[in-house]
């Protein structure tokens, strides 16, 4: 089955669509017709650029351009989730954050892309660009919470981190509960979608394979595949990003470098 | 129990920000004995307590234990702190009480024993066993204080620091608190107003 292509008038006409939900937010005075406007020329813009820009990767299919184009997203998600975690870009985020994401990212890429999938060439644009993308876009979102969790939880209970310090415990030991409840909050959106999949919502790599021609099984095999995927992915990198970042926002006396917190 | 350690404050300051809330102060805490620090709210009786534990460090002077350079670390290893406002979270009573036994500075076998000694310890401070299901968060502020004192003497350590420990308590409680922890084992640090609690000082340091 052939794909249908769509011009550039007919997703100019799909706009028109847009219509209707800024009209809403205009009648409620919600004052978010501006934002809508920029972020709708940023998507556009940012996947014109994606787009041409992947058509160059699928074509010279490069590993270390590829692996090159996977630290930049890296660098962006990085930013991004410092950003909306709401700390502060220091160093002693910036980098434990990134170093969390990174390895995060590869391992799972190394594993399902090369041991399980097992490409026919290392790191085959293809697969590799789209897979990234989608886990890294999950840990993204994971990470967010969980480090906005962790480091807000535990200044706003100090008093309780601080209590287990005195009883002897170790910085490791006290954060242990900031730790578990976490976790807990990161990994609950993924959880909760895995198991509504399929019922609730069709996701968008099966949507889109269908859509090119994939038969609904080998669709339904990679969707399995990438939620397993994105839920070690999301879990392993915001532990990594936690377990990094402890290392370079305490003092010496276990004290938590409140600079680092927005609010 | 190790021996109750000796602590000395020598020409100690510390600001918040930029505010000074100690200056220059000096003070020691004489092994096996009950040191009360006395003074007006914000004099900064609760910081030299925090000060000690490593919470803060000093902008100047210096503090020592058993004459020796100070590790807060190693400090913590050797204590039992009551804050002023005990909030342990979410979890039963049983929960926030079995939680610090489970720290590896604080070995199994004390662990054992103190959990023995649970019940005993709860009752001494007029609390009834069933407390041990209640939610923490649920307990009154005097509940609350008087689980943090029993935590503190069930840690059977050499060193207690105690903020404020009876703001909450009535009489025969305050009695059965200073019964259960203060004895010539350990060194104890407390702040306090109550005229009860002073009186049950070795020494008193006044904060001006």
């Amino acid at each position: 089955m052939e794909i249908i292509d769509i011009t550039w008038t007919q997703l100019g006409i799909g706009f028109i669509i847009m219509v209707v939900p800024a009209y809403i937010l205009w009648k409620y005075r919600t004052g978010l017709n501006r934002k809508l406007l920029t972020a709708s020329i940023r998507m556009v813009l940012q996947l014109l650029f994606v787009g041409y820009y992947l058509q160059y990767l699928f074509e010279y299919d490069n590993p270390w351009i590829n692996a090159a184009w996977i630290f930049v997203m890296v660098a962006v998600a990085d930013f991004a989730t410092i950003d909306r975690s709401d700390l502060k870009r220091k160093w002693s985020v910036i980098l434990p954050v990134f170093g969390a994401t990174f390895f995060g990212i590869i391992i799972i890429d190394l594993f399902f892309l090369e041991i399980v999938i097992q490409l026919p060439k290392l790191l085959a644009a293809q697969y590799t660009i789209p897979i990234t993308g989608m886990v890294l876009g999950n840990c993204l979102r994971s990470n967010v919470i969980g480090i906005n969790a962790f480091y807000y939880s535990l200044n706003e209970h100090q008093e309780r981190y601080q209590f287990y310090l005195a009883c002897g415990a170790t910085r490791s030991e006290a954060v242990h509960s900031f730790f578990s409840k976490a976790l807990q909050k990161s990994a609950n959106p993924t959880l909760a979608s895995m198991a509504t999949i399929g019922l609730v919502s069709l996701p968008g790599m099966m949507t889109g394979q269908i859509l090119s021609g994939s038969s609904p099984l080998i669709a339904i095999k990679y969707q399995i595949m990438i939620m397993v995927a994105i839920f070690s992915g999301t879990i392993l990198s915001v532990y990594l990003g936690i377990v990094f970042t402890n290392k370079f926002v305490f003092n010496n006396t276990d004290m938590l470098d409140e600079t680092i917190l927005k609010n | 129990m190790a021996v109750s350690p000796n602590i000395s404050f020598d020409n100690v300051t510390f600001n918040f920000e930029k505010e000074q809330i100690v200056t220059n102060f000096s003070f020691e805490a004489k092994p096996g004995q009950h040191t009360l620090l006395k003074g007006e709210s914000g004099s900064g009786k609760s910081t030299l307590l925090k000060l000690l534990l490593g919470f803060h460090n000093p902008k100047d002077g210096s503090i020592s234990i058993n004459y020796k350079s100070y590790n807060a670390r190693e400090v913590r290893k050797q204590t039992a702190w009551l804050p002023q406002d005990l909030n342990l979270g979410s979890g039963t009573v049983e929960e926030v009480m079995v939680k610090p036994f489970e720290f590896a500075a604080n070995q199994p076998s004390r662990n054992e024993r103190a959990l023995q000694n649970r019940n005993k310890t709860l009752k001494a401070l007029g609390l009834a066993p069933d407390i041990l299901d209640k939610q923490f968060r649920d307990l009154s502020t005097g509940q609350r204080q008087r689980v943090g004192l029993a935590i503190c003497h069930l840690l059977d350590k050499p060193l207690l620091l105690l903020d404020e420990p009876t703001s909450a308590l009535d009489e025969a409680s305050k009695q059965k608190a200073a019964e259960l922890l203060l004895n010539n084992k350990r060194t104890v640090i407390s702040t306090s107003h109550d005229p009860f609690w002073v009186a049950k000082a070795d020494n008193i340091i006044e904060l001006s």
